[in-house]
């Protein structure tokens, strides 16, 4: 692994390990008992990054909010990879109608804009529990792995090892588990890495924007939304989740960069 | 290539279809009444209710949405806007103006500047500035638009006051300004959310046309060209320049629908009436007919730019023309 890819993968491991922990380390996240003399302070021994203007314990909604978003993304990059996966696998395997069909279904995936998609469910459905607003980044971000997974599962069919696994009378379900799906994670592996950034990306967008994670709920996205309406008297409260959220997409990028240099040398 | 050319646009056009078709479903398979948010604690008789109920189409089958859907759709006719009270048609028309305009901008740059960062890094891989150049663009990928937006508003509408920091033009600005004046007053609008946009993006070509230019570049024919004494500034043109626009040509197509909706979050951190902001408060606010509406006009600009992208890919490589 490259020297970047090793910071990237330092750094995804840190923020995991603070959204754990922070939250048990930190004070609570909710308003202080004098609301009043309690907003807008600076970083002190009391509130290690000061408060905001309903006198929240910044640090504390960092590191809930490291939580939510975190969780959120590894619970849409693992929906994305297995439903992406299974399609994908599927759809490269398969001969005749099943294996149009599913060509068909992977390219009407990929030409709903995945943004469209995430709005048009978020106005229907209003509010969302942040569980599922992973599971839905999941399910709108699994036509890209699908397509991905296929084109491999379409590579590796045409293999030598293939041919002689079928020459040797494997049934045609144990040669797609045993010998082509490994050959296929290498990719997978790569794009669920840089999907994890995508996710990120997404989840703070949404919430950015006020219709993904919503309060109370802390989520560094809905943090910078609250910040920009207080640039002009208290701009440091801009800084925590900006610097959370730049960390975390910067390291999930390098780590899936590196892992594509050393995985896959052949693309790119 | 004429027939090649009719089958790629009925496909075209068959995909973008069922994409609708597919987002209407989905709107209708969702659990949640949105008339029931909007009229939240306030409730609403029977009578008013199903009044609403017919006025709005929530009382329709699947199959009866999707016919009057169609219909409509034929008849330039996207339903009201809950939000707004006013045709879908109108609003979006509103605000396709600002969008196209942020849109094309920032796509421009990203295809001039970037792709000649890109090959001005390629021709110098391994100075200094080739990898600061190549570690900022990183960043620059890696950050939010929006992270860099309301950044750069901060510093420059909030702290130094040079530009403003939100809408498409000031308000106040007397209606027989001159037109320099009214030239200026855009201008300061329009810096912050154009930059964000293009630092948010302009890694994307730049590093794939670095990649291309340093591939077409080890190529066999390239050495062949320079063997038989060709220019070097032919060789730059024709054998090097031309081979690696294919994946540019790809980047740009799955690019196009950014005309329309890539700056939902750039757009919503400056306020600037278009599109993105739009489809923002139409989510929050619970209006799904224009979300879809807008989604409509969103997944024909995707289908475009895929059919334009496999235009010009024929047009650049000879070799894929189909027959």
């Amino acid at each position: 692994m490259t020297a970047p890819g090793r910071i990237g993968l330092a750094l995804l491991l840190a923020l995991a390990s603070f959204a754990i922990v922070g939250p048990m380390i930190a004070a609570s996240p909710v308003a202080q008992p004098d609301p009043l003399n309690g907003a807008f302070l600076l970083p002190s021994a009391a509130h290690w990054l000061g408060t905001d203007q309903l006198s929240r314990d910044i640090f504390a909604r960092l590191a809930y909010g490291a939580r939510v978003s975190l969780a959120i993304a590894a619970i849409a990059v693992a929906v994305a990879a297995m439903v992406g996966s299974a399609v994908g696998l599927a759809g490269g395997s398969s001969t005749g109608l099943v294996g149009r069909a599913l060509q068909r279904i992977i390219n009407l995936g990929l030409a709903l804009p995945r943004i469209i998609v995430l709005l048009v469910v978020l106005a229907a459905v209003g509010r969302i529990p942040p569980p599922l607003l992973g599971v839905l980044l999941g399910l709108t971000g699994w036509p890209a792995v699908a397509r991905l997974v296929r084109g491999e599962t379409l590579r590796l069919a045409r293999a030598p090892y293939v041919d002689a696994a079928h020459a040797l009378g494997a049934p045609h379900a144990r040669v797609l588990l045993r010998d082509i799906f490994p050959g296929t994670l290498p990719a997978l592996l790569v794009a669920t890495t840089l999907g994890v950034a995508d996710a990120i990306l997404l989840e703070a967008g949404l919430s950015f924007i006020g219709v993904g994670v919503r309060p109370p709920d802390p989520s560094w996205g809905s943090m910078i939304l609250e910040a920009r309406d207080h640039l002009a008297n208290a701009p440091w409260l801009l800084l925590a989740p900006c610097v959370a959220l730049v960390l975390a997409t910067s390291a999930a990028t390098l780590l899936g960069e590196s892992l594509r240099r050393s995985l896959q040398p052949d693309t790119r | 290539m004429n027939r090649w050319l009719r089958y790629r646009i009925a496909d075209a056009l068959i995909t973008a279809i069922a994409a609708v078709i597919a987002l209407i479903v989905l709107v209708r398979l969702l659990p949640g009444d949105p008339l029931t948010a909007i009229l939240g604690d306030r409730g609403a008789d029977p009578a008013t209710r199903a009044m609403l109920e017919a006025r709005w189409g929530t009382d329709r089958t699947l199959l009866q949405t999707l016919a009057s859907f169609v219909g409509g759709v034929l008849h330039g006719d996207l339903g009201i806007s809950l939000s707004e009270q006013r045709p879908v048609t109108t609003v979006l028309a509103e605000r396709l103006g600002p969008t196209l305009l942020l849109g094309s901008l920032t796509l421009l740059i990203d295809f001039t500047v970037g792709l000649a960062l890109g090959v001005w890094a390629a021709l110098h891989p391994d100075t200094l500035r080739a990898r600061l150049l190549g570690f900022f663009t990183l960043i620059g990928y890696a950050v939010p638009s929006f992270v860099v937006g309301t950044l750069l508003m901060w510093i420059f509408a909030v702290k130094l006051g040079w530009v403003e920091s939100g809408g498409l033009t000031d308000t106040l600005l007397a209606r027989d300004a001159p037109a320099t004046a009214v030239l200026v007053d855009r201008l300061k609008h329009l810096a912050l959310p154009l930059a964000a946009m293009v630092i948010a993006t302009i890694a994307v070509p730049l590093r794939q046309q670095r990649t291309a230019a340093l591939e077409t570049a080890a190529q066999p024919w390239v050495l062949a060209a320079r063997a038989r004494g060709v220019r070097p500034a032919a060789i730059a043109w024709r054998h090097c320049w031309r081979p690696a626009l294919t994946p540019i040509v790809t980047l740009f197509g799955l690019w196009l629908p950014m005309l329309v909706a890539g700056a939902v979050f750039v757009e919503y951190v400056f306020n600037w009436p278009g599109m993105g902001s739009l489809l923002a408060h139409a989510t929050f606010s619970r209006d799904f007919p224009l979300v879809i509406g807008a989604g409509l006009v969103l997944i024909a600009f995707v289908q475009l730019g895929s059919l334009l992208a496999d235009v010009l890919y024929h047009v650049v490589d000879p070799t894929q023309r189909p027959s």
